[in-house]
C-alpha cells in the first residue's frame, strides 16, 4: 500500500511538472518542420475531400462527383473519410491528409466544434480548408459550399406540396428525421415562413412530428397522423429516409389520390413510391454535383480565384456567392418525379 | 533454448512494420508523421490499457467507451458552465470512477458475469449522456485545457503521449509489482484456488474495474481536449478496436495471462498500419481488411506457438518419466 501511494504521489508530481512546462510551448509548431508544403508536388494540386463517412449513398454519389471533377481539371482527388460518422474518426483523417501535404481540404464535418483544433492545425501547415454539405466553424473556413439554400429549399417544398394538394386550403403535417438536425430545421422554418406568407388557409395538424431517421417509425407515425386527422391532404417529410415510411403507409392504405407526400428524398429509394403516386415527389440536390463543384471550387481557391456571385461552373450550373464571399449555393434543388428518377443512379 | 516470449516477437513486428513503411510510404518519417502518430495513440492505448486488465481477469468491458463518454461530458458540462479545470476535471475522474464502481459492485459482489454486467451499464451510461447532452455535442473548453490533448511538452513530444507512457508504466508496476497486481493474474487463472489460497477475489475484482475506469477517464480527459468537444460517441469506435489491441498484444482472452508492453505494442502496431497506409494512399475501407487480417495471422500464430510449446512440454515429461 504504502509503495501504492509513493508511485501515486510521484505521478501526481510528475504531471504537476509536466503541466508547468507545458502552457508555454503549446503554439510553436513542432521542431523541425521540414521545408513546408513544397514537397509532395509533381506539378499536380492534391485535393482532399472528406465526406461524413464512407459507404452510404448519399456520399458515393458525391465521390463520383468529385473524382470526375478530378479527371476533367486535372487535379488529383482524395476521397477518404471515417467508416462511421464519428467525430474523433473523422479528426485523425483529417490528421491523416495533412500527412498526406495535401494542397486543400475540403470537409463535411460530423461535429463542427471537434474539427475546429485540426482544421487550426492544417492552415498552420499551409494547407486551404474549406466545407462542403455542412457548414464548419465560419472562422477557420476560406469557402464554404453549400447544396441549397435552406430556406429557399423549405420554401420550395411547401410550394410543390400545395402545387400536388390541387388546393390553397386543408390540413397539412409535417415530418422530420429529428427534432435536433439543424440543416432539417432551418429547411422547415423556411417551408413554414413560406405557407404563413403566402397559404394562411392552409393549416398544420401538429407540431412536427420526430422519426428518428428511421423507416418504420416514420411509417408507423404516418398511419398515427391518417388515423386521427381524417381530413389530412398532404405530408411534407424531412430527412431521406421519412419521405419513403410516409409513401409506404400511403401505399398499404391506397390513399394515393387523397393525400399528397412531397419529401426529400434519394431518387433510388423513391422511384417505386413515386411510380404508384405514394409519393408525390421527392426533392433534393444532386449530391454527385455537389462532390463535382466542391473539386472545382478548391481548385480555383488554391489558385487564388475566389467564386464569383452568378459564375458558371462547368457541369454544374450558376452558382450563387452570399456576401461574405465564402458561402457558396450550388443552386436550386431537382425535383424527383415518376418520369426522371430512373435517371439517377443513387 | 530460450524462446522470445509473445511480447518481444510483437515488438519485432512492430519494429519490421516501422521498418517496411518507413521504405514504402513516403514521408513516413517526417516530424509532421510522427507527431501525427504520438498525437493519436494515447486516448485508444489508455483504452485498451483498461480493457487489458479487465481481460486478464477472465472479464471484459463493454462499458468503457461510454465510461468515457460519460466523464467527458461531465468535465465538458463543468467546464461550459464556467468551473475551474481542475475542479471538472477531478469531477470528471470521479464520475468514470463511480461508473467503474458500479461496474465492480455488480461483478464482484454480486457475481453476475462481466459480459453481461458491463453491456447492461453500457446501455445505461449511453442513455444518461444521452439524456444529458440530447445527442448534441458540448464545447466550450478552456484554451488551457485544449493544451492537455494538443499542447508540446518542451516543444517537442506532444503533452498526451508523455501521460500515455507515464499511466502505462504505472499499469505496469501496478500488475507487476504489487500484491493487487499479482492477485489479479491469480484471480484470473483461477479464482477458485485463488478464493481458497486467501486472497479477497472480490477486492482484487473491484479494483479492477475501478483502475480500467480511471484510464477510461484520463482517455476521456484527452479526447475531449484533443477533440474540443464531449458527445455520447465519444471515441466508441474504440471499443472493440481495444479488445483486439488486448488480445493482439498476447492477453489471454480467458483471463490469467498479458502484460502492458504487448498491448503497447499491438496499440503501435495498429497506429504504424493506419498511418503508414493512409501516406500509402490506400482507401480506408482496405485498412480495415489488413488490419483484421493481421489480427487474425497474429492468433493464428500464437494459438499454434501454444499448442507446440504444449507438446513439447508433454513430451519432455515423458522422456523424464521414461
Amino acid at each position: 500500500m504504502k509503495k501504492f501511494l509513493v508511485t501515486m504521489l510521484s505521478l501526481v508530481l510528475m504531471i504537476g511538472l509536466l503541466t508547468g512546462c507545458v502552457s508555454s510551448n503549446s503554439s510553436s509548431k513542432s521542431g523541425g518542420e521540414d521545408s513546408g508544403k513544397e514537397s509532395g508536388k509533381d506539378g499536380k494540386l492534391k485535393i482532399a475531400v472528406v465526406p461524413k463517412l464512407v459507404g452510404i449513398p448519399y456520399f458515393n454519389a458525391s465521390e463520383k462527383g468529385a473524382i470526375q471533377a478530378g479527371k476533367d481539371l486535372g487535379v488529383d482527388v482524395i476521397y477518404t473519410g471515417p467508416t462511421e460518422a464519428d467525430a474523433a474518426q473523422q479528426v485523425k483523417v483529417i490528421e491523416d491528409l495533412i500527412s498526406q501535404k495535401v494542397d486543400v481540404i475540403a470537409v463535411a464535418p460530423n461535429d463542427p466544434a471537434a474539427l475546429t483544433p485540426v482544421l487550426k492545425k492544417a492552415k498552420e501547415q499551409g494547407i486551404k480548408v474549406m466545407d462542403w454539405d455542412t457548414p464548419a466553424d465560419q472562422s477557420v473556413v476560406e469557402l464554404s459550399v453549400h447544396q441549397i439554400d435552406d430556406e429557399a429549399f423549405g420554401r420550395h417544398i411547401a410550394k410543390s406540396l400545395i402545387e400536388k394538394i390541387g388546393s390553397e386550403e386543408g390540413d397539412i403535417a409535417i415530418l422530420t428525421g429529428g427534432l435536433s438536425a439543424a440543416n432539417l430545421n432551418s429547411w422547415i422554418d423556411g417551408a413554414k415562413k413560406e405557407l404563413d406568407e403566402n397559404f394562411p388557409k392552409i393549416k398544420l395538424v401538429s407540431d412536427k412530428i420526430a422519426t428518428d431517421e428511421k423507416q418504420p417509425v416514420a411509417y408507423q407515425k404516418t398511419l398515427d397522423l391518417i388515423k386521427s386527422n381524417p381530413e389530412l391532404k398532404g405530408i411534407m417529410a424531412y430527412s431521406t429516409i421519412a419521405p419513403i415510411g410516409a409513401a409506404q403507409a400511403i401505399q398499404e392504405k391506397g390513399l394515393q389520390d387523397k393525400i399528397a407526400v412531397v419529401g426529400t428524398a434519394l431518387p433510388k429509394d423513391s422511384k417505386p413510391f413515386l411510380e404508384d403516386g405514394s409519393l408525390d415527389v421527392g426533392i433534393l440536390w444532386e449530391p454527385d454535383k455537389l462532390g463535382y463543384l466542391t473539386v472545382a471550387l478548391a481548385k480555383d481557391l488554391a489558385d487564388g480565384k475566389k467564386p464569383e456571385n452568378g459564375q458558371e461552373v462547368e457541369n454544374v450550373g450558376k452558382i450563387e456567392v452570399w456576401e461574405d464571399g465564402k458561402t457558396v449555393i450550388m443552386g436550386p434543388p431537382t425535383d424527383f418525379t415518376a418520369e426522371n428518377a430512373g435517371d439517377f443512379n443513387y | 533454448m530460450k524462446a522470445l516470449s509473445k511480447e518481444s516477437i510483437l515488438g519485432l513486428i512492430a519494429l519490421g512494420l516501422i521498418v517496411v513503411m518507413s521504405v514504402l510510404a513516403p514521408g513516413f518519417l517526417s516530424s509532421q508523421n510522427i507527431t501525427n502518430m504520438m498525437f493519436q495513440i494515447p486516448e485508444f492505448g489508455l483504452i485498451a490499457l483498461g480493457m487489458m486488465v479487465v481481460i486478464v481477469t477472465g472479464g471484459i468491458n463493454l462499458s468503457i467507451t461510454y465510461t468515457a463518454a460519460l466523464a467527458g461530458v461531465a468535465i465538458a458540462l463543468m467546464q461550459s458552465n464556467g468551473y475551474p479545470m481542475l475542479l471538472s476535471i477531478l469531477v470528471g475522474i470521479v464520475v468514470g470512477l463511480v461508473c467503474g464502481y458500479i461496474n465492480g459492485f455488480i461483478v464482484s459482489k454480486i457475481g453476475v458475469s462481466s459480459i453481461l454486467v458491463t453491456l447492461g451499464t453500457m446501455v445505461l451510461f449511453e442513455g444518461i449522456v444521452l439524456s444529458l447532452t440530447k445527442g448534441n455535442s458540448i464545447s466550450g473548453f478552456s484554451e488551457s485545457y485544449s493544451l492537455i490533448g494538443n499542447g508540446y511538452y518542451m516543444g517537442l513530444v506532444p503533452l498526451s503521449i508523455i501521460i500515455f507512457i507515464l499511466f502505462a508504466i504505472l499499469t505496469g508496476v501496478l500488475l507487476t509489482k504489487s500484491k493487487w497486481g499479482r492477485s489479479v493474474y491469480m484471480v484470473g487463472s483461477n479464482p477458485i484456488a485463488t478464493l481458497f489460497s486467501g486472497v479477497n477475489n472480490s477486492k482484487i475484482l473491484m479494483g479492477v474495474y475501478m483502475y480500467s475506469a480511471l484510464l477510461a477517464s484520463i482517455a476521456a480527459i484527452i479526447m475531449t481536449s484533443r477533440y474540443n468537444m464531449a458527445k455520447v460517441d465519444l471515441g466508441s469506435s474504440y471499443l472493440l478496436q481495444s479488445v483486439a489491441a488486448a488480445v493482439l498484444g498476447g492477453t489471454a482472452i480467458e483471463g490469467g495471462y498479458g502484460k502492458v508492453m504487448g498491448t503497447v505494442y499491438a496499440v503501435v502496431i495498429f497506429q504504424v498500419l493506419s498511418s503508414g497506409l493512409n501516406l500509402l494512399e490506400v482507401p480506408r475501407s482496405i485498412v480495415g481488411v489488413i488490419t483484421g487480417a493481421i489480427l487474425i495471422f497474429v492468433l493464428i500464430i500464437n494459438f499454434a506457438k501454444a499448442k507446440f510449446d504444449e507438446k513439447k512440454q508433454k513430451k519432455m515429461q515423458e522422456a523424464n518419466a521414461a
